[in-house]
């Protein structure tokens, strides 16, 4: 039967919701036939994925650990995505956020953590921010592409922690393993009750809901989401774009400078190399299937750290190589994204004219 | 600039007896939504011939191009390729039967050379000897006289070179008919001479060319026969050496009769919004002019003769040189340091989508857009009365669907138009710059269009920048007609003499 694709004249309503599950479930059943291929029985395959990600109060726990600083850093790369400045440097600013945190952790050790954690989260921020503030002036002052030197600044920053753990910052009572001495109580935020997630997860919900405040009631939210329609608009606009792109891309820096400052200090309570385990990367591909929105982002974080948790449950119990779970990353972003296809156009029966 | 001379090597042959057209559109319709792009077209194109396409922007010369490049069937008529009729699928199909096509930006590797890019998607063998390429390019350059080197690399040559480029592509696929869109927007004048030259040698060689623009003097020295297209139909179609004058050709092109009438009733003349001495630079030279609160003054001139620049440093969009540019009586960097969001100028733009909307955000949005800090209170955004207030400018103004929450998309041309004007009136401006308003709209909307703009005459002195000849009769006090840079004329339009006066300056001609 021959298939006409038209354009959609009314949004579809349910469209996105559609979409993303649909992609989902097709990712899934590629999976299963990935595991096939590999030998393994792909129902078992699939179970144990679930098993290892929703299936007990311990794989749950560690989803959630791990959808923290996703969650955060995720927040970040998405404003500055609204505004179509592509900051791929999450990563870089996520180091750079833990060194910050863990300066203040080592300078001021003996401080009570109403005061040192503030301290240390204030740091993440300006060090984080400072990260992402580069290549927006390089940009706005040298029109240097800031995807580049988004992305070149990541590995930068993997070396100055490197450098700082090797060096300086290493414990002398570690044998020469390279990672800063142990932080103090009142540099670590504490657990919930008796759990293993921490408090951390609060201070998401408020920057959750603060930064959706702040896009959707103030003027400057509203600048910033305009601005996402390119430089010319802006000025017709009379949108101060600049300012804006700076402001954007130290505010995303910053979320990520948060994300390393939470985990370093409630989950490793030190800084060592370790540390960096792809988040800032990660953080990009939540951004996309959340389609920029704070709410939806807080979901895939949650669904894409099950998903590595799960993974590492598949690894052990089948024996399945760890780009397994990479490639399922992948191929969820991918089809979702080309899912969305359908949000625009919808395919209709060619009729006989 | 210097004038360009063109000399023709050649008179004008005619045609032998008896020669077949290689195309002919019969009757060819298409139609985008309600708008009649292309209006039962009728036009032949002979062998060794080169056929101007003169029109303004939006007459329908591209959509008649798309169709001939295979792009998309036409709605109604066929097209014939040497007599027989053709269905194209696709513009692969066009290709085959012999039409190439140079569009405005160039579609060519930068890393590779000039003979890689020509044979570059070419049925042929998989493995080519570098020589033996660099060597078939350079024989067919030579054949047809392109000065042009097959060893270089796309990205140390200039535009036109690009563009010769772009020729020895469709050249070496043995392309009949070659269809060139605007190719001298983006050439210097010595590189149009030489393509021009390259024109001619390949029409003497058999090939037919059809030649868009809306370059009066461009067409009249190039071309062999002139088909002027005028709100998607063909308005004559003639000869070369038949032309009488320059402005004949012009006035044509924008049309003479009345389609549209409004009442204008005068308003009160006040103080000027908006002056302009001696403005150099920026591709203008030595504009004067002022508008006043109650009155409309008209820009019209053929596209592409400066209007932009003028526009756009008017707006905001780029600095003219200091003291040349006066809003509301202040210097235009004053102006724009103290200028407010109300009370002050607005801008309806041409590119309603591009540049006016917020493509994926609703009315609510939209209207925010410029009227942001009349909703704002601190940090904070109103947007329950920006609600409240979109939704009555959408009853005011029956903009459809009469929803806040449809998307800047979903609006048709006319009713994001609509939208546009809405809200920049909402901002009770006193200086408005509007630029094409009324371009791509149907009757009932350019209608409503032209009385909004005229009873805005109240709070505001209006700059319209047009290309609609009528539209400036019936809107406008004053029409000041741009050629090359330059106000060649201010006009009176209570003058009965103005309208003839229009085509002979737009066409650059001064008795």
């Amino acid at each position: 039967m021959p298939l006409k694709i038209r354009k959609r004249d009314d949004p579809w309503k349910w469209g996105a919701l559609v979409v993303f599950l649909g992609a989902l479930l097709f990712s899934l059943a590629i999976s299963g036939l990935l595991l096939a291929g590999q030998g393994k029985d792909a129902l078992e395959g699939l179970y144990v994925l679930w098993q290892g990600s929703f299936g007990n109060l311990w794989a749950l726990e560690g989803a959630l650990l791990k959808a923290i600083p996703l969650f955060l850093c995720s927040l970040g790369v998405a404003i500055a995505f609204r505004m179509q400045i592509w900051n791929i440097g999450a990563e870089g600013q996520f180091a750079l956020g833990a060194i910050g945190a863990t300066w203040m952790a080592l300078l001021f050790p003996d401080l009570p953590g109403i005061i040192l954690l503030p301290l240390m989260f204030v740091m993440a921020f300006l060090f984080g921010g400072f990260w992402a503030f580069i290549p927006a002036f390089l940009k706005l002052k040298l029109r240097v592409n800031e995807i580049i030197s988004t992305l070149m600044l990541n590995y930068i920053a993997i070396l100055l922690l490197d450098f700082l753990v090797f060096g300086v910052w290493k414990d002398p009572a570690s044998f020469g393993f390279p990672m800063t001495p142990e932080f103090t109580s009142g540099a670590v935020i504490p657990h919930i009750g008796e759990s293993r997630v921490h408090w951390g997860i609060l201070f998401c919900t408020v920057v959750g809901i603060g930064l959706w405040a702040f896009m959707r009631y103030t003027r400057l939210g509203f600048e910033l989401q305009a601005s996402g329609q390119g430089s010319r608009v802006a000025k017709y606009a009379k949108i101060r774009y600049g300012m804006l792109v700076m402001l954007v891309m130290t505010l995303s820096g910053g979320f990520a400078g948060w994300a390393g400052c939470v985990e370093t200090s409630a989950v490793l309570n030190r800084l060592q190399p370790s540390l960096m385990v792809g988040y800032g990367y990660t953080a990009i591909v939540v951004a996309w299937l959340a389609r920029l929105e704070p709410l939806n982002i807080a979901f895939a974080s949650f669904l894409l750290a099950a998903l590595r948790v799960g993974v590492e449950n598949l690894q052990l119990e089948l024996q399945i190589p760890a780009s397994f779970g990479v490639i399922m990353e992948g191929m969820i972003l991918l089809t979702v994204l080309a899912g969305q296809f359908f949000l625009t156009y919808k395919l209709e029966r060619k009729h006989r004219s | 600039m210097p004038e360009l001379k063109f000399v023709r090597p050649i008179h004008i042959r005619p045609l032998p007896e008896g020669t077949q057209p290689v195309v002919s559109l019969k009757n060819v319709t298409k139609r985008f939504g309600k708008i009649i792009a292309n209006d039962s077209i009728t036009l032949d194109i002979y062998p060794g011939r080169i056929k101007a396409l003169l029109g303004e922007n939006g007459a329908g010369k591209s959509t008649m191009m798309s169709l001939l490049a295979g792009r998309y069937p036409p709605d109604e008529g066929v097209i014939e390729i040497d007599g027989n009729p053709m269905k194209f699928s696709s513009s692969k199909d066009a290709i085959t039967a012999g039409i190439g096509m140079v569009y405005q930006h160039f579609m060519l590797v930068d890393s590779m050379t000039v003979a890689e890019n020509v044979l570059l998607g070419q049925e042929g063998s998989f493995f080519i000897n570098p020589k033996e390429m660099m060597k078939r390019v350079g024989d067919l350059a030579e054949t047809y006289g392109l000065d042009i080197d097959p060893a270089a690399h796309i990205s140390d040559l200039s535009m036109g070179e690009r563009q010769l480029v772009e020729i020895l592509k469709l050249l070496y696929r043995e392309s009949r008919i070659l269809i060139f869109d605007e190719p001298t927007a983006v050439l210097t004048p010595e590189e149009t001479s030489k393509l021009f030259e390259a024109l001619w040698r390949m029409s003497e060689q058999g090939k037919s060319i059809i030649f868009i623009s809306h370059k009066l003097e461009e067409v009249i020295a190039l071309a062999d026969e002139i088909a002027i297209l005028r709100h998607g139909k063909i308005e004559g179609e003639f000869d070369t050496n038949a032309i009488e004058s320059k402005s004949d050709l012009a006035s044509r092109m924008v049309g003479k009769e009345v389609l549209l009438e409004v009442n204008r009733e005068p308003a009160q003349i006040c103080e000027p919004v908006l002056e302009i001495r001696h403005l150099t630079g920026l591709g203008l030279t030595d504009i004067n002019f002022r508008v006043r609160k109650g009155e409309v003054v008209a820009i019209v001139g053929v596209a592409g003769n400066g209007q932009k620049a003028l526009i756009e440093a008017v707006t905001g969009l780029c600095k003219p040189p200091v003291d040349t540019v006066f809003i509301m009586q202040k210097p235009w960097r004053k102006f724009f340091a103290e200028s407010t969001w109300n009370r002050s100028m607005c801008y309806i733009p041409e590119d309603r989508m591009g540049l006016a909307t917020l493509r994926n955000q609703n009315m609510v949005d939209n209207l925010l857009l410029t009227t942001r800090k009349g909703f704002s209170k601190g940090p904070w955004l109103n947007k329950k009365r920006a609600e409240k207030d979109t939704l009555a400018l959408i009853k005011k103004y029956d903009i459809r669907p009469g929803r806040i929450h449809a998307l800047a998309w979903q609006l048709s041309g006319g009713n994001l138009q609509k939208a546009v004007l809405a809200r920049e009136l909402y901002r009770e401006p006193r200086l408005i710059i509007a630029e094409q308003p009324t371009q791509g709209l149907d009757v009932s909307a350019t209608e409503e269009v032209w009385s909004r703009l005229l009873e805005a005459r109240g709070m505001a002195g209006i700059l319209l920048v047009t290309g609609d000849l009528n539209e400036a009769l019936q809107l406008a006090d004053h029409i000041a007609v741009m050629y090359r840079g330059r106000i060649l004329g201010m006009l009176p339009t209570s003058d009965k003499e103005t309208p003839g006066k229009i085509g002979p300056l737009m066409a650059g001609v001064i008795d």
